[in-house]
């Protein structure tokens, strides 16, 4: 192999196994940083309370907490939804975080609408979004009644 | 793309200065140093993404590790593993590299400062290495430091103040493992990669130094740095990382219980590439404990800084060399035979007379307290009514469109 020849041959062979070295290292680290992206949420049931201390109530803020495992740690999160008897045993319960950025909507019984102090959004009694920029509507949470309390799916 | 930086960049210059020979009969005892800047990049790499897993305080450290390493985090244990091995290779590698310097006079002149900027360096790796292994907040972590610290609190005048800067306080705790984890992560690399650059441009300032029997044409009529060397110093690289890769894959990295002050079961131990200084201080009593401490390590590490300044000769062939000869395998028996003394101490065998857990009197810190803080009748009831709430609301609305 003339000269020249070698030298290219060792500059492919150093680009490649370079190349190799970072891949090998590279994915890992990579893994590693975006694994959140992939994790599954684990759910829980929450309880807000006796059903009979909430009957009859209409978008009744409640704020309550739980704990969940966060990474390394057990933390207490809190969070805070309105509740709504709908009768016969049924009932609505609305995440407050708006669907656009994440603040808390309030309701506002004069407009009969929730509304968002951020970006201006307003949803409907149901939960559909009326005006402002969010793309869906409010988040309805899963709810059961056991023992004669009123649970939400906590995720 | 060659052509696009070629104009805009001195590419060729460049290109020109990797291109040129190194001296013959560079052997592969000349890639050391480019495997010890492999091994600081990667514990770069490693450690900032073990970093997004962690929380340098003792409440959190422990379970962070433990997180990373439980097969939580995909490739936790990997990433984990590779920087763990790393650290240990890292001291290997430079400890190697700088024998090298050593047995062939490379550090004669003009290369002073290249060898002066190494030695720096090397300090630096093993400040990585002190402060490194803190982090886990295990017990090894907690008494390792807290040993290593009061060693450095045993130097004369200053030396109860080092160690109070270093813990932060009067003992090993949240304080230290902040200070730790900052002088790891940020103090340390800074210094490390500042070290580095210099290092570095004097290496290619004054060229290598070859082999001490290099003639003076043989300087500049070996093989080029670019790409012949660099291909060497590659496959280095790719067989050290399969080496680590290998370790963190099979050798599980130790994480002990978590750090507990009051465990007198623990018999402290320090990383393996401390157990020489360890070993070193069983040999010194009494009065004479601050030769063991002190004395030796700092007049043994200024000797090995000012080594340039003390042997001024030229000859470069080791065996004319009889008094760098001697000393060098003296000092290389010493370190290797204390390590190798200090892992095979028997530990005290004797337990802590422990009376059963549940025997133990525990003080709550709420019974330590001044008597009259936790009197109920003093204590402030910070509850405000849904009155006091609403009001203030209005005050600060008040304010806020008066």
């Amino acid at each position: 192999m003339s000269n020249n020849g070698r030298r290219s041959f060792l500059q492919i062979a150093t680009a490649f196994i370079g190349g190799l070295i970072s891949l090998a290292a590279g994915i890992p680290l990579i893994g590693f940083a975006i694994s959140p992206a992939w994790k599954k949420e684990e759910t829980q049931w929450v309880d807000l309370g006796f059903v009979d201390n909430l009957k009859n109530s209409r978008f009744k803020k409640v704020n309550y907490s739980f704990t969940a495992q966060d990474g390394w740690v057990k933390a207490t999160k809190k969070r805070s939804v309105y509740v709504t008897d709908l009768g016969n045993g049924e009932w609505s319960v609305f995440s407050r975080t708006c669907s656009h950025l994440g603040c808390l909507v309030r309701w506002e019984e004069s407009e009969n609408s929730f509304l968002c102090p951020c970006h201006g959004a307003v949803f409907d009694k149901d939960g559909a979004v009326v005006a402002g920029p969010p793309p869906k509507p409010l988040q309805k949470l899963e709810v059961k009644v056991d023992n004669g309390l009123l649970f939400v799916k906590e995720a | 793309m060659k052509q696009f930086l070629s104009d805009r960049l001195p590419f060729d210059g460049v290109m020109a200065h990797l291109r040129k020979p190194l001296p013959k009969h560079i052997n592969l005892l000349f890639s050391l140093g480019s495997l010890a800047m492999f091994l600081l990049l990667l514990q770069a790499a490693t450690g900032a993404f073990l970093a997004l897993s962690y929380t340098p305080s003792p409440d959190h450290a422990y379970n962070a590790v433990k997180y990373i390493s439980s097969g939580e985090v995909p490739f936790g244990k990997f990433v984990r593993g590779l920087h763990h091995w790393g650290a240990s290779a890292m001291v290997v590698i430079v400890f190697l590299h700088l024998l090298r310097v050593v047995l062939y006079g490379s550090y004669k002149a003009p290369r002073e400062l290249t060898w002066v900027f190494g030695v720096l360096l090397l300090l630096v790796t093993l400040g990585f290495g002190f402060t490194g292994y803190l982090l886990p907040w295990d017990e090894k972590a907690y008494w390792a430091t807290k040993v290593g610290v009061e060693i450095s609190g045993k130097a004369p005048i200053l030396g109860e103040w080092v160690a109070k800067i270093l813990r932060g306080g009067a003992e090993v705790g949240a304080v230290t493992l902040s200070r730790f984890y900052a002088l790891h992560t940020i103090w340390l690399p800074w210094m490390a990669f500042t070290l580095v650059g210099i290092h570095l441009f004097f290496v290619r300032y004054y060229g290598s130094s070859g082999t001490p029997n290099n003639t003076a044409e043989e300087m500049h009529s070996g093989k080029p740095f670019f790409p012949d060397q660099v291909f060497e110093d590659v496959v280095g690289m790719l067989i050290l990382f399969v080496v680590l890769a290998c370790a963190a894959l099979f050798a599980p990295v130790p994480l002990e219980d978590v750090a507990d002050p009051t465990n007198a079961d623990y018999d402290p131990r320090p990383e393996w590439y401390f157990l020489f200084l360890f070993q070193l201080l069983k040999y010194f009593q009494g009065p004479f404990e601050i030769l063991g401490t002190f004395v030796i390590p700092t007049v043994g590490m200024l000797l090995l800084l000012f080594l340039p300044f003390l042997d001024r000769s030229e000859r470069k062939v080791l065996w004319k060399r009889p008094i760098a000869m001697t000393v060098t395998s003296v000092c290389v028996v010493a370190i290797v035979g204390l390590t190798i003394l200090g892992a095979t101490a028997p530990k005290l065998e004797t337990q802590d007379e422990t009376q059963p857990a549940d025997e133990v009197q525990q003080v709550t810190p709420t019974d330590t307290e001044p008597e009259d803080t936790d009197a109920e009748e003093d204590v402030f009831d910070f509850q405000l009514t849904d009155e006091e709430i609403e009001g203030a609301k209005e005050v600060g609305e008040e304010m806020q469109n008066p």
